[in-house]
């Protein structure tokens, strides 16, 4: 006994001593935290955006495609980094960035799209959302308001704070935020894990909401590793929203998810248990799936859904009513690449999930390309018409997609 | 105003002037002169603090241009030549100076650095994104062959959490390093020639 702890304490010593003479390795990245031993060396690894965007003249958009009768076209392009969309009452479409730090509006001239910057200078704006006049930024620390901003396009003014110290570890992974107006008008809004697989905090890996007349902030789902995108289903006002996986298990597992919130203080299963029946290595050991709300469906491992919207347009076929599109910006922790596309899910009466179909691809140009697409939808909005218009971030693009008889 | 300073504004206003609305390397070339002054003729560098641009990945070109003009990174230089370009020059410049040839390195690392030197990029996952010639890709520079003392600079930036990046993988990188391994791997990088 004694001489086994002799030995340790030799060992530990040693160990010290090395680890002095030798700097510990670089700490792993929050995208590459959670790899395997065998994992170390993968060349798998995230894409960046073209955040000066690229012209759509120098793009094969002619390759896109739709199903038959729908029609899709650039809508606008000059929006570098084109993230989340929101729509005025007016009709300006806004437009957020994640890495860069502008928010812009793009006004319809008639055939002709003006984009203005109206904010800039911000910190991760990732979200926005218009409501009764006002535009809503999330910003990766804070929920700022403008007044009126349809009228004030030129000077939207400093912007009030609705809740602040949203990031106070300043957390290295996920930061950035998605926001939408609830039936119950309070804002909803996503703080992701700070880290590929790793235990969060209260505040992580949650959908939050907060009152914007109060700025009073309450915990709505947990266990979400991250949320890039939600929406209410227009009959049950239940709040729908994408979640992406955990990365380094595999091509194909676990799924990235839709899921349904029916009541607040759901859980949804992170860290321990993934897809609504896996359980993490590590985080799900003496845990049981049984315990979380399960996923509505499973859209594929690594596919990256984000923005989604239920379809209430006009414009489409009627079974097209009630349906959820979803833009999926594309996996890269995959040997073989698969989404880059929009999805169409169709839910019946009773949150169940009967079909889920592509609806716009085209983007993916070889699975095993480095990079294997030239194009990734981020947001999706249904305009006043009934279209359908999609950001792409990699070029700094909004395309349109419409339908005639 | 100085004399080079003014001819600084002449010419950064003359590109902010021609603008293309596509990625173009005629155009890039016609707007290259002033980049060129510094960053050597066709993208080659000269000046040992100036990095070279020739032959650089195109994504990485123009997101740091814009990171320039957004004050992302900022440069005596480089912040003021950047604040005149628009995206569209951004994207033709990036465009030109990645399609020109890279010059071979006059830069002769010492035969100990050159020994340890890969074994260094690897520990300290230089290869991982750089990839293992590192030659770069997409939004992750081609570092070999790049002027030791930019190198040097950068690497010294990241670890004194001094330099921005896109996504704060160089900083964390760089807090491994000793200042020692960041000589070390800076001289073997600035040799290393064509692949």
């Amino acid at each position: 006994m004694l001489r086994t702890l002799m030995a340790t304490a030799v060992l530990a010593a040693f160990a010290s001593a090395q680890a002095q003479d030798k700097p510990a390795p670089a700490p792993a990245q929050p995208w590459q935290q959670g790899r395997s031993a065998e994992q170390m060396e993968s060349p798998l690894h995230p894409f960046a955006p073209n955040l000066t965007g690229r012209a759509a003249k120098d793009l094969p958009i002619d390759t896109l495609k739709v199903p038959a009768g729908f029609k899709v076209e650039v809508w606008a392009d000059g929006v570098p980094e084109a993230r989340s969309l929101a729509l005025g009452d007016k009709g300006t479409v806004f437009v957020s960035n994640r890495i860069s730090k502008n928010v812009y509006a793009v006004i319809d001239r008639g055939g002709q799209r003006e984009v203005k910057t109206i904010l800039k200078g911000m910190n991760a704006p990732n979200g926005i959302v218009f409501s009764k006049g006002t535009l809503y930024v999330a910003e990766r620390n804070r929920i700022t308001s403008y007044a009126d901003i349809e009228n004030h396009l030129d000077n939207p003014g400093e912007g009030k704070v609705v809740v602040d110290n949203l990031d106070p570890t300043t957390q290295p992974g996920h930061f950035w935020k998605f926001l939408a107006m609830g039936p119950d008008n309070k804002l909803y809004f996503n703080i992701g894990s700070p880290q590929n697989i790793t235990m969060p905090t209260y505040m992580q890996a949650s959908i939050m909401r907060v009152d914007p007349k109060t700025g009073v902030v309450e915990n709505y789902a947990q266990g979400v590793r991250n949320s890039v995108g939600f929406d209410w289903s227009p009959k049950t006002h239940q709040l729908w929203f994408t979640v992406h996986g955990r990365d380094w298990l595999g091509d194909d597992s676990p799924a990235d998810m839709l899921e349904v919130a029916t009541r607040p203080g759901q859980h949804f299963g992170f860290p321990y248990c993934h897809e609504g029946d896996m359980l993490d290595p590590e985080y799900g050991k003496n845990r049981s799936c049984k315990e979380f709300t399960p996923p509505a469906a499973k859209l594929g491992a690594h596919v990256a859904p984000l923005g989604m919207r239920f379809y209430t347009g006009k414009m489409f076929p009627a079974e097209y009513q009630g349906n959820i599109f979803i833009a999926q910006h594309g996996s890269w922790n995959r040997t073989t690449k698969q989404g880059y596309n929009v999805i169409r899910v169709v839910v019946d009466g009773k949150n169940k999930v009967v079909k889920s179909e592509p609806f716009l691809t085209g983007f993916l140009t070889n699975d095993k390309g480095d990079p294997p697409m030239w194009g990734r939808p981020v947001d999706v909005l249904v305009m006043k018409d009934g279209a359908l218009l999609v950001s792409d971030d990699y070029n700094g693009i909004l395309y349109r997609i419409s339908y005639k008889k | 105003m100085s004399g080079a300073k003014a001819w600084l504004v002449v010419a950064a206003l003359a590109l902010a002037g021609g603008a293309a609305s596509a990625a173009d390397l005629e155009a890039g070339k016609r707007k290259a002169a002033l980049c060129e002054a510094c960053h050597g003729p066709e993208g080659n560098s000269v000046i040992p603090v100036n990095p070279s641009i020739a032959g650089q990945q195109v994504q990485f070109l123009s997101n740091t241009m814009l990171f320039f003009r957004e004050g992302n990174r900022k440069d005596a230089q480089m912040t003021p030549i950047a604040a005149n370009l628009s995206n569209a020059d951004m994207n033709d410049l990036a465009a030109y100076f990645s399609s020109l040839k890279i010059a071979p390195p006059k830069h002769k690392s010492s035969p100990e650095n050159a020994a340890a030197g890969p074994g260094l990029a690897q520990k300290f996952m230089c290869t991982q994104c750089h990839g293992p010639a590192l030659l770069g890709v997409q939004h992750i520079p081609r570092i070999a062959g790049q002027q030791f003392d930019y190198v040097k600079t950068q690497l010294l930036g990241f670890k004194a959490q001094k330099r921005s990046d896109i996504d704060g993988n160089m900083t964390s990188a760089a807090q491994a390093l000793s200042e020692k391994d960041i000589e070390i791997l800076a001289d073997y990088i600035a040799g290393i020639g064509a692949p």
